[in-house]
């Protein structure tokens, strides 16, 4: 009864949001902040609880929803991003217009998010899936500009995915009579192991679109970067990994664990491939992303990359592995909403620069800014005290343990890739020399640095005591049928080794107060200016100091002869030829009427023909 | 017989016009003749050679001999259709020819693709 | 009360509408839409009671073989009943859409309601040279109707469509001539009852007749040429007609000689196949198409495709899908053409590009547009949702992978549609335009309230389709069972 209340909470909230705009623009920001935190605080209390509520009936399908762990888990992680963006609007979006449609669709995806992951049947799961895809497509054009090919891109391979998922779960209701999640997964172990692969493969095609995995990623980098920056935060945080939420539901819920471990044989058993494009996907677009010159470009390619992580995690199908994985996920939406917020800010100050060619020293001007990106940063690399390092720990825990050298060495090159996109990233924006234009620029607003602290806070509290979400990631892994894990508060007991961050904390809190000491006790601090400084002899005006024109420039022309999106060339071929196909097919309809008439008079003689020769019918 | 092999013959020599022929005019009458032929062939089917009114009109006459009936009144309400058709038609000539000066259909193609 | 009726008073009205132009000019207008109001409460109250049991009207009072009958069953009435909303939507929108320059339309309103007469008469008849007449009554009016503008766009679409609909309509009067040649008799029922007893190969040669003649209504593939010329050039009004009633009057008869005259379930494989290329045919036509109109008629000919499709399954899902399907398009497809009509007339072109940034000019009725789109797409919460779903589990429902192939090439249909309808709603919203053109306004009340309602039709059956499901099962089972039919028609 209470998870009914709460979804039309959040759907109702949005319409009455849209409505209250109308009415007066204080009222909804006001509003849409209300109902973010209502739900955050609706939610919280469902931690713990289990709940299975039957709510409505489709074409004689009784749609469910429940909460358990899982699901509770992920809505709200869902809901704090909504928050963070919808509060981070409140500034960012002030000069725009048709604010009401903004909120609004903001709202809805929000709420096609949480009844995506509260919903207990395939059915439901499926309409709100839908629902959250066209709104989501919606605020992905909402840029204008190039922003609308970006919406396409994004809402025909989206479609793509949803008519798979359709056909896979009409498909299952033709053989089982029913869409409940768990009536499936008790009855689908007796059928065929080709039919669970026909239907795995839909499944994994319709949420591999949604998650961008390759070779479905090319929608995603120009979506994430035309996107408003605040949604971007949710597109990528969490709308993205509704993909990952599905492919935990279907390889560990329906499916279950002994099944999906069983499918195929040796090199080729399927989690074992799976582990694979999980690699893939990590080494490839996290290099590309190193030669992004777009801010919002270079973290949507990130987004992709740390895909690959959580789906390498998932599919070993070990208890670290599962854990690592899904912890991935919550450690991926605070960094790189985070990371995304501050470009967010950024783009606000500079009146919407994204180029990383042209900021630069942005950290004296916006230090809190300049911290939430390092922790961001930090976060995304890995960094030991955040807490993208306890999942990337897990997972090569996992991979060495499985003995999966050559899985471990892709996800260690990622983390190369990742360090040096990142260093560009920080650089090109903070460090260097200020251009001139920005010489007044102020630090972002309070509404706009609240989310960034926030977040920030929330990666290094994670980082120091990953035991907090741990231990509902470590039931989530119970509840599917993986043995428990030794979590503490503190960090983790593996059978390979202890990981105690309280005690690395405590040894780099001490060391770094021992150098502290030691360089304040040292000489005194000189400070060198830097026009004080020479280039073979000669003085170099200030405004010629810019060295974040062209990074990894030598790199970059080494493999530029390999630097082709192939899988996006092919998409658009496909779509270029569909479009030639269409001109052509509609030469049919050539204007001339004897030719219609013609075609009238063949169509009887061709039926007349085939009755007497053909004998089809 | 020879009632249905000349309403054949006529709705194809319709067909054929409308299928050939460049000018509206001449697909009207193409059309024209397909609908007689087609009013023949109705015709045809109930006709008795050398039979009778279908009315009792004195007595001793052979039910048997009587022409159908209702063919006769599925022509008259087909001639009616045929005849609303073609004034439709003609009336629309008028106004395609105000309009493109020709009614060469070869040349009217704006509407396609 | 009368079933009859449901044809009378449009038909009389009809009539009566160049009369009162004597009395009052201005009242004319409102004639239409009185008459289907009349009509929507004759169906709905005649509803519950064919449910039951079909009512059969005998005109001239002899038992059923001698005398035309009307056979009023749940399919008739759900027809009738779609015929008389749209019509009645389409014709309030018509107060301030059609004339407006001063010149008397009472032509339009008259041929307006005897298109319509025309399509009751068409599905509520039980004779098939009756179905003929009525056939005619509705081409005829609609050809006039295309051409009613007088321009040039129109003039030429019309005659093209009267020269291939009058070569469909010969074909079947030919047929109904071989009938009646074999069978003695123009009654339904009486030919289904005795359509064993003849030689199968004498039979064909009327079906295929049939069939195409009524293609050519119905737009099936290299039947249809005339569809997106007729129907992008003509009034907006009447477009929404053509595309929401008049094709399906022409897939009604079909399925009605079908199943029920010939019970030739042996074609239903050809047939599927014919629904499956013209599926594709028009969705990939519709593709790469920059006249709105144009791409609205060619998602037509799709959906056509689609409810061909659908209808040829030939189990009680499948075709009571294909019926959802119907009630899907004839709603979402008359509500995108009303809905594009007044953005046309403020843009002035029909160039999907002219219609950049309509979102803010004419809100309401861009929303309407897009969700029009959406319920055609088949998104949730829309009504499209609940006919394709259906559609797809009739097809996996058949469980041999002929049918399973058929679902994907239906779902790739729809990728393609989605692909260009969400292009023409990113257009309307998302597209930057030259301001100043201070000429465009939202369309007036009069036109947005049948838009609304229609809105209001397409989402509430898209959140309980269950108002309708039930109905469509008994109309699927007047459609499948030949006997019940016969028997309802002969047996009192």
């Amino acid at each position: 009864m209470n998870l009914e209340i709460l979804l039309s909470i959040a759907f109702g909230g949005a319409f009455l949001t849209y409505i209250f705009g109308k009415i007066s623009r204080r009222l909804r920001d006001f509003f849409s902040v209300f109902i973010s935190l209502i739900l955050t605080i609706f939610l919280s209390y469902f931690y713990g609880k289990f709940e299975v509520v039957p709510y409505f009936s489709f074409l004689g399908i009784p749609l469910i929803l429940r909460i358990n762990t899982l699901s509770w888990f992920f809505a709200i992680t869902i809901q704090l991003i909504t928050t963070f963006s919808v509060i981070f609007s409140l500034s960012y979006m002030k000069e725009k217009e048709r604010l009401d449609f903004y909120y609004f669709m903001m709202l809805l995806v929000n709420a096609g998010m949480l009844g995506i992951v509260l919903a207990a049947d395939l059915l439901s799961f499926y309409i709100f899936w839908e629902i959250m895809s066209w709104s989501a497509f919606l605020l992905i054009s909402y840029n204008r500009g190039t922003a609308l090919e970006a919406g396409m891109k994004y809402i025909v391979m989206s479609i793509i995915g949803s008519m798979c998922m359709l056909v896979a779960m009409i498909s299952l209701y033709t053989n089982y009579g029913t869409l409940n999640i768990s009536q499936i997964s008790s009855q689908i172990s007796s059928a065929s192991s080709g039919y669970i692969l026909f239907i795995f493969i839909l499944l994994l095609v319709a949420f591999g679109i949604k998650n961008a995995t390759w070779p479905f990623h090319t929608w995603l980098p120009p979506a994430h970067s035309e996107a408003p920056s605040p949604f971007s935060a949710v597109l990528s945080g969490i709308l993205v990994r509704m993909g990952m939420y599905g492919f935990l539901i279907i390889f560990y819920v329906i499916l279950g664990l002994k099944l999906f471990l069983n499918l195929g044989k040796g090199l080729c058993s399927f989690h074992y491939i799976l582990a694979w494009v999980g690699a893939i996907n990590i080494v490839i677009p996290t290099f590309i992303a190193m030669f992004q010159n777009d801010s919002k470009r270079l973290l949507a390619w990130h987004g992709i990359g740390q895909g690959g992580y959580m789906v390498l995690g998932i599919a070993i199908g070990t208890s670290l592995g599962i854990v690592g994985g899904i912890f991935h996920i919550v450690n991926h939406t605070s960094y790189i909403a985070l990371l995304f917020l501050v470009v967010g800010a950024i783009e606000y100050r500079t009146k919407g620069v994204r180029d990383l060619n042209s900021l630069g020293g942005l950290i004296k001007k916006m230090p809190i800014t300049f911290l939430g990106a390092l922790v961001g940063a930090c976060g995304l690399i890995g960094v030991p005290l955040t807490n993208g390092f306890v999942s990337k720990w897990l997972i090569y825990k996992t991979l060495i343990l499985k003995g999966y050298s050559f899985l471990a060495f892709a996800a260690l090159i990622g983390t190369w890739g990742t360090i040096l996109s990142l260093y560009k990233f920080i650089h090109n924006i903070f460090l260097g020399q200020l251009p001139e234009k920005y010489k007044d620029i102020e630090k972002a607003p309070f509404s706009m640095q609240f989310p960034i602290i926030i977040l920030s806070l929330i990666i290094i509290l994670f980082g120091i005591l990953p035991g907090i979400p741990l231990k509902v990631v470590n039931s989530i892994g119970v509840s599917f049928g993986f043995k428990s894990l030794d979590v503490n508060i503190w960090g983790i007991i593996s059978e390979t080794g202890i990981l105690n961050l309280v005690n690395i904390f405590t040894a780099i809190l001490v060391s770094l107060i021992f150098f502290w000491i030691i360089f304040r006790s040292g000489a005194e601090r000189v400070k060198i200016l830097q026009d004080n400084s020479y280039a073979a002899g000669s003085y170099i005006p200030k405004d010629k100091y810019n060295y974040t024109v062209e990074f990894y420039q030598p790199l970059f022309r080494m493999i530029k002869p390999y630097f082709r999106d192939f899988i996006d060339e092919f998409y658009s071929k496909i779509v270029e030829t569909g479009r030639r196909l269409s001109d052509r097919i509609r030469k049919v309809y050539c204007g001339d009427l004897g030719y219609y008439v013609t075609y009238i008079v063949l169509f009887l003689a061709i039926l007349i023909a085939i009755k007497l020769w053909g004998k089809i019918w | 017989m020879i009632y249905y092999i000349g309403a054949l013959g006529l709705i194809f020599i319709g067909l054929f016009i409308i299928m050939t022929r460049h000018n509206l005019i001449k697909m009207i009458i193409g059309l024209n003749i397909m609908d007689t032929g087609v009013n023949l062939f109705l015709i045809s089917i109930g006709y008795i050679r050398k039979g009778t009114a279908p009315i009792f009109s004195k007595p001793g006459i052979n039910p048997g001999a009587m022409v159908d009936p209702t063919p006769q009144a599925l022509v008259l309400t087909a001639i009616v259709i045929g005849v609303a058709v073609i004034a439709m038609a003609l009336s629309l000539a008028i106004r395609l020819y105000q309009h493109y000066g020709t009614l060469n259909m070869r040349k009217i193609k704006e509407q396609r693709w | 009360m009368n079933p009859v009726l449901l044809i009378v008073i449009p038909l009389g009205f009809a009539f009566f509408i160049p009369l009162l132009g004597f009395i009052s000019r201005k009242a004319e207008k409102f004639i239409p839409s009185l008459a289907l109001l009349i009509n929507i409460i004759l169906s709905l109250s005649l509803l519950p009671s064919v449910m039951r049991k079909p009512i059969i009207v005998l005109l001239g009072g002899f038992p059923p073989p001698f005398c035309i009958n009307l056979f009023v069953g749940p399919v008739g009435v759900i027809f009738s009943l779609i015929i008389a909303i749209v019509g009645f939507l389409v014709s309030i929108y018509a107060w301030s859409y059609i004339g407006g320059d001063g010149k008397r339309e009472e032509k339009y309103h008259m041929l307006y309601l005897l298109l319509l007469a025309g399509a009751t008469g068409v599905v509520l008849t039980g004779d098939i040279f009756n179905l003929f007449v009525f056939y005619e009554i509705l081409c005829i009016s609609s050809y006039a109707l295309v051409a009613y503008l007088g321009e040039k766009a129109g003039v030429e679409s019309a005659s093209k469509y009267l020269i291939q609909g009058s070569v469909g309509s010969t074909l079947i009067l030919i047929a109904i001539g071989l009938l009646y040649g074999q069978f003695g008799t123009l009654n339904m029922a009486d030919i289904a009852q005795n359509i064993n007893t003849i030689n199968p190969l004498h039979l064909f040669i009327p079906l295929v007749l049939l069939l195409t003649g009524l293609g050519v209504e119905a737009a099936i593939f290299p039947l249809n040429a005339w569809l997106p010329d007729a129907h992008s050039s003509a009034p907006s009004t009447i477009s929404a007609i053509l595309s929401g009633i008049a094709i399906k009057i022409g897939i009604y008869a079909m399925a009605r000689v079908v199943f029920t005259i010939f019970g030739a379930y042996q074609i239903l494989l050809f047939l599927i196949l014919l629904g499956v290329i013209t599926l594709l045919v028009g969705e990939l036509s519709a593709f790469s198409q920059n006249n709105i109109k144009r791409m609205l008629a060619y998602s037509s000919i799709g959906q056509m495709g689609l409810i061909l499709l659908a209808l040829s399954i030939g189990t009680v899902e499948g075709i009571s899908s294909g019926l959802f399907q119907i009630f899907t398009h004839a709603f979402s497809k008359s509500l995108l053409f009303l809905a594009a009509g007044y953005m046309i007339y403020q843009a002035g072109s029909l160039k999907i590009s002219s219609l950049e940034g309509m979102g803010k000019k004419m809100p309401l009725s861009s929303l309407a547009f897009s969700i029009g789109a959406f319920s055609l797409i088949g998104l949730p919460p829309f009504m499209g949702f609940g006919s394709k779903f259906m559609i797809i589990r009739s097809l996996l429902e058949k469980g041999n992978s002929l049918f399973t192939t058929l679902a994907g090439i239906v779902l790739v249909g729809t990728v393609i549609e989605g692909a260009y309808f969400f292009k023409v709603i990113q257009r309307l919203y998302f597209k930057e335009t030259a301001e100043s053109e201070g000429g465009v306004k939202e369309a007036p009340v009069g036109a947005l309230l049948p838009m609304i309602f229609l809105v209001v039709l397409i989402i509430s059956i898209g959140v309980y389709p269950k108002m309708i499901t039930g109905i469509l099962n008994s109309c699927a089972g007047e459609l499948l069972n030949r006997l019940e039919y016969i028997k309802a028609v002969f047996g009192g």
